[in-house]
């Protein structure tokens, strides 16, 4: 397991990749629906990414949660460090 | 007083080209598809060649955002349903959305993304599948991805008949204008090059080249089994007033369809060809026909000993005296045998041919079987006038379809 900013950018380019954004578009602010146009599909899709690079699972009521990359990283290190 | 039906728009991705006028070129040209499969490993099987469509780049036709999670047969049919909506001047807003329908024939569509989704169970544990893969699992995929990539609204239908399926798609694109549930359809065919299906062909001794020379050349002596290949093609469909309403150009009008289920054997044709006998007939019927009156029959022919002697048989009886001067020729001497996929090709060949005024031509054609002895238009195209001609598919396990179209 890496350093948190190695963690942080991981998930800045699986999210980049997911959405079809360029990562710099990818702020810790920015809104993933409202800003990014990720939709329902691409939001399993980011969990499931994430949960199978860290080898953690995120409970499904974690999901609404997850509307930024701030959140989605401070949810990461939230299962990270369970394990 | 049924509505008349037209065609006004075409797309075509196939292993002899992609777009229409690629599409007829090389049908005119008798160019082949036929080549050394890459899409997989061949090494251990006796049989190397396939008609993949080795430039496919759907990117080009649709851009690269969204296609990401796509598995190839949607990709194939996406890019077929641009091109014939951009082809038919069409684009769909919301508010003619709910009148623009989707029916397309697929059967193995989803064959290669079933067994991906089941390694990635299996290799990484089920948890840890990727749900955005999970659709590319059924059948209704593809023409449910082309009704969300165009935001259409209105019925979408997937028809699995085998290697009838695309003809059948057709008649039922039709039935949804006539009965008022859609002013436009979308319809057509789709069949990716995969190597389960390839493997499936394989083990039932579908696949040329194990008995005899690895060649697509129907009606041929040395015919011995098909080339599997991959394709796909869509049609516009529309009532003639609304073509004519809006200015369209109209490629061809639909006379008639006619189609017969005739179960024998699984994985066996009939012997006697009843069934393509029936759709035949239910065809010209269905069009106000008569057998003097058409000029061409796109064959179903695929290069296998039986259905290229059934198919000639049922011709003979079907068009008697006139048998001998019809002509007759198999695009899947050119194409190979893309299943589902075929008769959707096969009707967008037919269409070049009444439009260009040409004949596309039986490639492979070097021997002589006694027992089909039509005019299969050997090896070069023929240059012909023509008006009415009818569309052939039917397969190994009971299904038989034929479609009539004329020049409008």
């Amino acid at each position: 397991m890496g350093s948190i900013n190695t963690v942080e950018n991981e998930i800045k380019e699986l999210i980049a990749q997911i959405l079809e954004v360029g990562s710099e578009k990818i702020t810790p602010d920015a809104k993933f629906v409202e800003d990014l146009g990720m939709d329902s599909m691409m939001a399993l899709e980011i969990v499931a990414a994430i949960e199978k690079k860290y080898k953690i699972t995120i409970p499904e009521e974690n999901l609404m949660k997850l509307a930024s990359l701030g959140d989605v990283i401070a949810v990461t290190e939230q299962f990270l460090g369970k394990k | 007083m049924k509505d008349n039906i037209v065609i006004t728009g075409i797309g075509v991705v196939s292993s002899i080209g992609i777009g229409k006028d690629a599409f007829w070129q090389a049908l005119e040209e008798g160019k082949s598809g036929v080549k050394p499969v890459t899409l997989f490993d061949t090494s251990k099987l006796r049989v190397k060649m396939g008609t993949e469509i080795s430039d496919f780049k759907p990117e080009e036709i649709l851009g690269s955002k969204g296609l990401r999670n796509l598995d190839r047969a949607t990709k194939l049919l996406l890019c077929a349903g641009k091109l014939a909506l951009d082809d038919a001047g069409l684009e769909i807003n919301p508010e003619d959305a709910g009148r623009a329908g989707i029916s397309v024939g697929t059967t193995v569509g989803s064959l290669w993304s079933i067994s991906e989704f089941d390694k990635s169970a299996l290799r990484d544990g089920p948890h840890f599948v990727n749900p955005a893969e999970f659709p590319n699992t059924v059948i209704n995929s593809p023409p449910s991805q082309l009704a969300i990539r165009l935001k259409s609204k209105g019925p979408c239908a997937t028809i699995s008949s085998g290697f009838t399926s695309s003809l059948d798609a057709v008649k039922y694109g039709i039935d949804l204008i006539r009965n008022k549930r859609a002013q436009i359809v979308l319809a057509g065919g789709v069949e990716e090059f995969c190597e389960q299906t390839y493997l499936g062909f394989y083990k039932v001794n579908l696949l040329a080249g194990v008995k005899g020379p690895e060649l697509s050349c129907p009606f041929d002596k040395r015919r011995n089994g098909v080339i599997f290949g991959e394709g796909s093609a869509v049609l516009v469909l529309e009532s003639q007033e609304s073509a004519q309403k809006r200015g369209a150009r109209i490629y061809a009008r639909i006379l008639g369809y006619g189609t017969s289920f005739y179960p024998y054997a699984i994985n066996k044709y009939e012997p006697q060809g009843k069934g393509l006998k029936k759709a035949m007939k239910f065809a010209l019927e269905d069009a106000g026909l008569s057998a003097e009156n058409i000029d061409y029959i796109c064959a179903a022919a695929n290069s296998t000993e039986e259905a290229d002697l059934i198919e000639t048989e049922v011709i003979k009886e079907v068009f008697a005296k006139y048998a001998k001067t019809i002509l007759v020729s198999s695009t899947k001497s050119m194409l190979g045998e893309t299943f589902s996929a075929a008769g959707a090709l096969a009707v967008a060949a037919t269409i070049g041919a009444i439009n260009k005024d040409f004949i596309p031509p039986t490639i492979n054609y070097a021997q002589k079987d006694p027992a089909c002895d039509l005019n299969y238009v050997p090896n070069k195209s023929s240059k012909e006038k023509i008006n009415k001609a009818a569309v052939n598919a039917f397969g190994p396990n009971g299904s038989n379809s034929c479609l009539v179209v004329s020049k409008i």
